[in-house]
């Protein structure tokens, strides 16, 4: 039987669990304003996810046959600063993959490309010890190092991008990095009987957003053909993205049409070119002419 | 003014000055965008920040999380949180740790979805005896079950001598 006494303690010992729960949460306000959000900062660093990033999102949901989507890339030959930014961003995307793979011989390739791009940009003075222990990681196997080694050696890129007054150029390596993830991602996840990963893949407002960053560079930059393409191909994709309510057959037509624009763009920028030139894109090659994106969908490997 | 003794070096003066004014208000449309681009960054890069932050997720590495290879560093008012947005991905588990040199001082980190409600997850801030030796330390643990946009916001909760604080936030995933 519940008496006064009972009342009196459980009075007391209310208000000190509440105390206690509240100082171990500390929880912050419940909620922030469309101000606030509006406000958040948005840096190329933390707020746009690696590709290793979603890479590892990917690997717990469907388990991807990573060394089936292992591609020698070739850097290009090129003078055009804009198609090298964008190299070196899928250059990166393609390190992470030979990291999943566990394929060491393609990271140490990886890493020279990408030393190779970050000379002909002018920016591989303080890149040689990256380029070392990329080697190095790749000899021992020592694979999450080299995630992480990648993800450096490409801020490292970029962080001398921007001293060297080149920071537009740190938008189109964050874009190509993003497109070349969606290819692989998109590819993995049409694979699937049942999908598996759409879920983790769907992040239209990045691709938006990226896609709204390359509109913003100036006029030289942002006319090119491969930015414009890339800018496409990222608009395109957060507008299949967005869309919710499909049909499984429906969600496969538009990763397929994803996966189909993402490879004609990669493609294009790891064509090399002779002409360094902003002009409009009319000349890439379109995904029919290309056939090879459907072979982009891999069979993942089951649990 | 002493220094323009002669109408002529008076003369350079004035055009030198109108000259460094012109640069400065018809800026390169590209310096304008990347300025704009640049206003809502926050600068200062204080290093013992950065170490306590990168020290911090460190711990976390025995769980097998990573740490990204960026930061955002800034100063910290009271009352005036700052957000940074970020993109995370459903079935990721993610800890984000803000850290400050100041001494004695209490930090707050707290998550939020695209449409600006508080996600649920783990708290964790350094007690006051570590704080008052080495610095504010606190970090947010959240998993996410959809894909998408979020909000991180930091906050400095108390400061003894009431000055602005030096930041630095770091975030590990797995």
């Amino acid at each position: 039987m519940v008496t006064g006494r009972h009342f009196a303690i459980l009075a007391l010992l209310i208000p000190c669990a509440l105390a206690v729960q509240v100082r171990g949460a500390n929880p912050g306000p419940s909620a922030i304003t469309e101000q606030q959000r509006g406000e958040a900062v948005f840096l190329d660093a933390l707020s746009i996810p690696c590709p290793g990033e979603v890479f590892v999102a990917l690997n717990k949901a469907c388990r991807p046959n990573w060394a089936t989507l292992v591609t020698p890339a070739t850097a290009p030959v090129t003078t055009d600063r804009s198609q090298l930014a964008l190299v070196v961003g899928v250059l990166a995307a393609n390190g992470y993959i030979a990291v999943e793979a566990q394929d060491g011989q393609q990271v140490r390739n990886v890493g020279r490309e990408i030393m190779a791009v970050a000379k002909a940009l002018g920016v591989s003075q303080s890149l040689m010890g990256r380029g070392n222990s990329l080697m190095e990681f790749a000899e021992n196997n020592a694979w999450e190092a080299l995630a992480d080694e990648l993800e450096a050696t490409e801020n490292e890129v970029k962080a001398t991008m921007v001293e060297q007054k080149d920071r537009n150029l740190v938008v189109l390596t964050s874009a190509a990095a993003w497109v070349m993830g969606l290819k692989i991602s998109t590819g993995v996840v049409q694979g699937s009987d049942t999908l598996q990963g759409l879920e983790i893949i769907r992040q239209p407002d990045l691709a938006k957003k990226l896609a709204s960053q390359l509109g913003s560079l100036p006029p030289r930059i942002r006319e090119g053909a491969l930015v414009v393409a890339v800018r496409q191909a990222l608009e395109s994709a957060a507008t299949l993205l967005a869309t919710r309510g499909l049909s499984p057959e429906q969600e496969r037509g538009n990763l397929k049409k994803i996966n189909d624009e993402c490879s004609v763009v990669v493609k294009g920028i790891l064509t090399s070119s002779t002409v360094a030139s902003p002009t409009p894109a009319t000349s890439l090659p379109s995904p029919a002419s290309t056939n090879h994106a459907s072979s982009n969908a891999v069979t993942p490997v089951k649990p | 003014m002493k220094i323009f003794k002669t109408p002529a070096l008076f003369l350079l003066g004035c055009v030198i000055m109108a000259m460094a004014l012109s640069a400065h208000i018809v800026a390169a449309p590209e310096e304008q965008a990347e300025s704009e681009g640049m206003k809502n960054r926050v600068t200062a890069v204080p290093s013992e920040a950065r170490r306590l932050a990168l020290e911090t997720a460190g711990a976390f590495a025995n769980d097998g999380f990573r740490t990204r290879d960026g930061e955002w560093s800034g100063t910290l008012t009271k009352g005036a949180p700052l957000f940074l947005q970020v993109t995370l991905f459903a079935g990721e588990s993610y800890w984000f740790v803000a850290a400050s040199p100041m001494r004695g001082g209490v930090v707050r980190v707290t998550v939020y979805d695209s449409t600006g409600k508080r996600m649920k997850g783990e708290q964790w801030k350094e007690d006051a005896s570590g704080a008052a030796k080495s610095g504010a330390r606190a970090a947010a643990g959240v998993a996410p079950e959809r894909s998408g946009t979020y909000f991180v916001a930091v906050e400095l909760l108390e400061q003894p001598d009431g000055s602005p604080a030096d930041f630095t936030l770091v975030y590990a995933y797995k």
